[in-house]
C-alpha cells in the first residue's frame, strides 16, 4: 500500500497484517486548490485494497493541522462511495481539538448505519 | 485580559500559496497574544476559506497587479476578517455568495445549515466545485457572523467572530 504526498498534506499507510484494517495516517496541512485530483485516485485504491481483504478502512486525522472546505468535500465523497462498495469506513479524530471536534461532530449527518463510524480518540 | 486593538491592511498578490502563508501568519501572530488557541486556529481557519474563496472566484483577468485585499482587526476579544476581490460585470459566483447567506439565515442555527449543505454537497455532481460550503463552514466553525456586498465590481465578504 503506497503512502501519498501532495503538497503540505503526507497520507501514510500503515502496513499491516493483511486481516487488519487498512488504516492511513493524515499528517500536515490539507490546504491544496483541488485535493481531489490526488485524494479521489488514491481512495479508489485504498478502498479497492480495504474491499478484496473485506476489512474495514480507517482514516486517522489526530496529527491533522489543518484542512480545508474542498478537503472536506473529497472526504464525503470517500464516505459516499465506501458505502456503495460496503466497506466500512471508520474516521478517527482527535476530540480534544475543537476544530476537529467540529468537523467531525458534523459528519455524523452521515452515520445512518454501522458502514460509518467518527471515532473521537 | 489586556485591552488592546489590531489590524492588519493587506493588498496581496492572487496566489495560491499565499492562502497558507497568511493564514498560518494569522494564527501564529494571535496565538502569541490570546491564551486560546482554539479561538486563533478558528480566526485562522476563517481567514483562510475567505482568501481561498477570492483566489478562486475573483476576476484576475484585468491588466492591472492581481491582488486581492485582506483586512483582519478587531478590540478586546472581537475580530472581524474581511476580503475583497474584483468581479466581472453579472458575475454568477458573487451572486451565488450573496444567496448562500441568504440561504444560510433562513435556518435557526448555523450548524443545521452546515449539516444541509454537507448532505447537499453529497448529493451535487463532482465535477462541478462550487458549492460554497467554505462559507457554511465559516459560519459554523468559526462561530461567526458573514455578511457579503458587491460595490462597482468588488465582492467584499466580512466576518465577525468572537475569540
Amino acid at each position: 500500500m503506497q503512502s501519498l504526498i501532495v503538497g503540505d498534506l503526507r497520507i501514510e499507510a500503515l502496513e499491516e497484517e493483511p486481516s487488519a484494517p487498512v488504516r492511513l495516517l493524515w499528517r500536515g496541512k490539507s490546504n491544496n486548490r483541488h485535493p481531489g485530483e490526488a485524494l479521489a485516485p488514491y481512495f479508489r485504491e485504498v478502498l479497492a485494497t480495504a474491499d478484496t481483504r473485506r476489512v474495514p478502512l480507517e482514516l486517522h486525522f489526530e496529527k491533522l493541522e489543518h484542512f480545508n472546505s474542498s478537503t472536506i468535500t473529497s472526504i464525503i465523497q470517500l464516505i459516499q462511495d465506501s458505502r456503495a462498495r460496503a466497506v466500512k469506513l471508520v474516521l478517527v479524530y482527535d476530540h480534544a481539538l475543537k476544530w476537529q471536534k467540529l468537523s467531525f461532530d458534523a459528519l455524523r449527518v452521515f452515520a445512518k448505519d454501522d458502514m460509518l463510524e467518527l471515532r473521537a480518540a | 485580559m489586556c485591552a488592546f486593538n489590531f489590524s492588519i491592511d493587506l493588498p496581496v498578490r492572487s496566489e495560491w500559496a499565499n492562502v497558507d502563508l497568511l493564514r498560518t501568519s494569522v494564527q501564529n501572530c494571535f496565538t502569541a497574544i490570546f491564551s486560546d488557541i482554539e479561538g486563533c486556529h478558528s480566526l485562522a481557519m476563517v481567514t483562510g476559506e475567505l482568501i481561498e474563496n477570492a483566489i478562486k472566484y475573483g476576476d484576475w483577468t484585468g491588466p492591472d497587479e492581481q491582488r486581492f485585499h485582506l483586512r483582519v482587526w478587531g478590540e478586546g476579544r472581537s475580530a472581524h476578517v474581511s476580503v475583497e476581490n474584483p468581479v466581472q460585470i453579472g458575475d454568477g459566483n458573487a451572486a451565488e455568495v450573496l444567496r448562500t447567506l441568504g440561504w444560510m439565515r433562513s435556518f435557526p442555527s448555523s450548524i443545521e445549515a452546515y449539516r444541509a449543505k454537507l448532505l447537499e454537497v453529497a448529493e451535487a455532481d463532482r465535477a462541478s466545485g462550487n458549492s460554497k460550503l467554505g462559507l457554511v463552514r465559516i459560519a459554523y466553525e468559526g462561530n461567526c457572523l458573514l455578511s457579503a456586498e458587491l460595490v462597482r465590481g468588488v465582492l467584499r465578504v466580512q466576518a465577525e467572530l468572537t475569540v
